[in-house]
């Protein structure tokens, strides 16, 4: 077995044993730690469609939106046809949870290709306005269907005896006997983090590959990528694809962690988040792009203590960060031509 | 049969046409230059055989299989390279990895045998690290290989470029300008360079260049644009003494004066 599989399945081993350790850890501190993991999977996903293909996208939280509600309606609606798998124990509650989490990852990813293949003739601003115009219209979808509760959010759905099921208890049938379904809990430190070990492996193999030369190609110079021979258009929908799979997955972690999603928890702030999480750590940066998901995850805690002046000092370190390291933390500055004669 | 025809090939952008009715054609292993003043349309000639332009009318096939209803990349695949004017190379990949971008096209793994890293991928890596190490052997540019492409000087960043299009294996080359901001040194390497890529590659190559030095050095035949026109065509001998060509670069000559 080659090396990467080794480290790979040596992290899983780790991740592992490393969650018997939870439940001794303080809820808020666990809780963020959580969200470190959620949103290292999505800068990183969003950094293979922005930072190494080159395509600004500005909708990953649309992506990830399809991926929570579908696996949070999924889990509730069916959860009946569940039921006989949950009552196996952990590896029953464990197959359950792929099954959601591999729905959720092919809805987003076949959103993916829905947005993708007509915006991908839009470059930079216009490729960005059509994306985030895409998240809007997933949000406001979702804030209007009554199925996923609409504005309300979303915790789980009763289900009546007489068959109907729905996210809110109806006037007309509050007399009807009902079952309620919650969102159930899956989400732990070993799945979000065995996503993030997932994605990082899928991202080191695939840019040390020939084959991921096709991306960087495509971001540095689509013409000459093409006289090349490479596919453009081909490279940048398995760009966005892949994207939004990841996206999708971490929307269903979401779900399943905090067990009520919004539309507001999806909102335009939500996708600028995650683009700054990319630009901050470097375009094209695997390390950087994951060490300021974990920076920008902890900076709006730690600056509690500041109360209302922690917006203000956020944006104001983001804006040091971007006079000063222009190029992100682990971002390749591009030297410019020098002639060594 | 010829590497490449030309046939009857017209492009119009709006009332301007680049090019006009042009008929020419590159023998196999042949080596032909291509000249003509300062927007004559040399490089719309060559945007049309690479599928960066579609003719307004007339065909362009190459070996007999036309080229025009394909996009760039799949014209790539059937075996045209090219190098740039202004050079393109990936800014943000080192000299090795630019020459890599060439071999994605013969890449048999794909998407998920590179993301798995499994199967007979790493054979395949194997394969395309060597041919790189081979390509810059060759061209002398072996300690470079890991600069960043835009880092070396010009005329190093222009053999890059070459080997990048050779590295796709085409059976045809079309070199638009390659000594174009290269010293005089530099131009007689090139020459050199270009007749050593014809004979050990064995490819038909077409040469856009306004040095007349090098065209004249280096090329079987030429034929010459102005206009969109193809003016003259014959050795270089010939068109050097060309009425119609002096006339073009140099204007019209009155007897009378």
């Amino acid at each position: 077995m080659s090396k990467d599989k080794l480290i790979f399945l040596a992290a899983v081993a780790a991740l592992f044993a490393l969650n018997f350790l939870s439940p001794s850890i303080d809820p808020y501190y666990y809780t963020i730690i959580i969200y470190i993991g959620i949103n290292i999977i999505l800068a990183s996903s969003l950094n293979l469609i922005n930072g190494y293909t080159g395509q600004f996208s500005l909708g990953h939280a649309g992506f990830m939106a399809i991926g929570a509600y579908m696996s949070a309606a999924v889990s509730t609606y069916f959860a009946p046809s569940f039921e006989g798998l949950m009552s196996m124990g952990a590896v029953g509650e464990a197959i359950v949870f792929v099954i959601l989490l591999v729905i959720a990852g092919v809805a987003a990813a076949i959103a993916g290709i829905l947005v993708g293949v007509p915006s991908l003739r839009l470059r930079g601003d216009y490729l960005a306005i059509t994306t985030l115009g895409f998240a809007e219209i997933i949000r406001v979808i979702i804030q209007s269907l009554e199925v996923v509760g609409a504005s309300q959010g979303f915790r789980g759905a009763y289900i009546f005896n007489n068959g109907m099921k729905a996210a809110q208890i109806p006037a007309d049938m509050s007399e009807v006997p009902n079952t309620f379904f919650a969102v159930p809990k899956f989400t732990d430190f070993f799945w979000t983090y065995l996503f993030v070990a997932v994605i990082i492996f899928f991202i080191v193999n695939l840019m040390n590959s020939t084959y991921g030369r096709g991306f960087l190609a495509v971001k540095d110079d689509e013409v000459a990528a093409e006289s090349m021979g490479v596919n453009s258009t081909k490279f940048k929908v398995i760009a966005f694809v892949s994207g939004a799979f990841f996206a999708g997955i971490a929307g269903s972690l979401y779900a399943h962690f905090n067990l009520y999603i919004n539309p507001e928890d999806f909102n335009f702030l939500k996708s600028v988040e995650i683009v700054v999480m990319v630009i901050l750590g470097g375009m094209g940066s695997l390390v950087g792009v994951v060490i300021a998901a974990v920076l920008l995850t902890i900076l709006p805690e730690l600056l509690r203590g500041v109360a209302e002046y922690r917006m203000i000092i956020y944006a104001l370190l983001l804006i040091i960060m971007m006079l000063t390291r222009p190029q992100g933390l682990f971002g390749v500055k591009l030297r410019t031509r020098k002639n060594r004669t | 049969m010829n590497t490449l025809e030309i046939n009857n090939c017209t492009m119009r952008f709006g009332g301007l046409t680049c090019v006009d009715k042009l008929n020419a054609f590159v023998g196999e292993n042949e080596l032909v230059g291509m000249i003509g003043p300062n927007g004559a349309g040399k490089t719309t000639v060559f945007n049309i055989i690479t599928g960066v332009y579609n003719p307004t009318e007339g065909d362009v096939l190459f070996n007999g299989t036309s080229v025009v209803p394909l996009r760039a990349y799949q014209v790539a695949e059937l075996g045209i390279s090219r190098t740039f004017q202004n050079i393109r190379l990936f800014s943000s990949l080192s000299v090795r990895d630019n020459i890599r971008v060439s071999f994605v096209k013969s890449v048999k793994a794909g998407f998920f045998q590179s993301v798995f890293n499994v199967g007979k991928i790493s054979d395949e890596e194997k394969y395309f690290d060597e041919k790189t190490d081979e390509l810059l052997e060759i061209f002398g540019l072996s300690d470079v290989g890991d600069e960043y492409a835009r880092s070396l000087p010009y005329g190093e960043q222009r053999k890059v470029e070459i080997i990048r299009a050779l590295a796709t294996s085409p059976k045809l080359l079309l070199l638009d300008e390659p000594a174009a901001g290269m010293n005089p040194t530099e131009k007689t390497e090139l020459m050199s360079l270009i007749k050593m890529i014809k004979d050990k590659f064995g490819i038909s190559i077409l040469l856009i260049e306004h040095d007349m030095g090098v065209v004249m050095g280096v090329c079987e035949r030429i034929f010459v644009l102005d206009y969109g026109k193809k003016i003259a065509e014959g050795i270089p001998d010939h068109i050097k003494n060309h009425p119609k060509v002096i006339e073009a670069y140099l204007g019209e000559t009155h007897t009378d004066a």
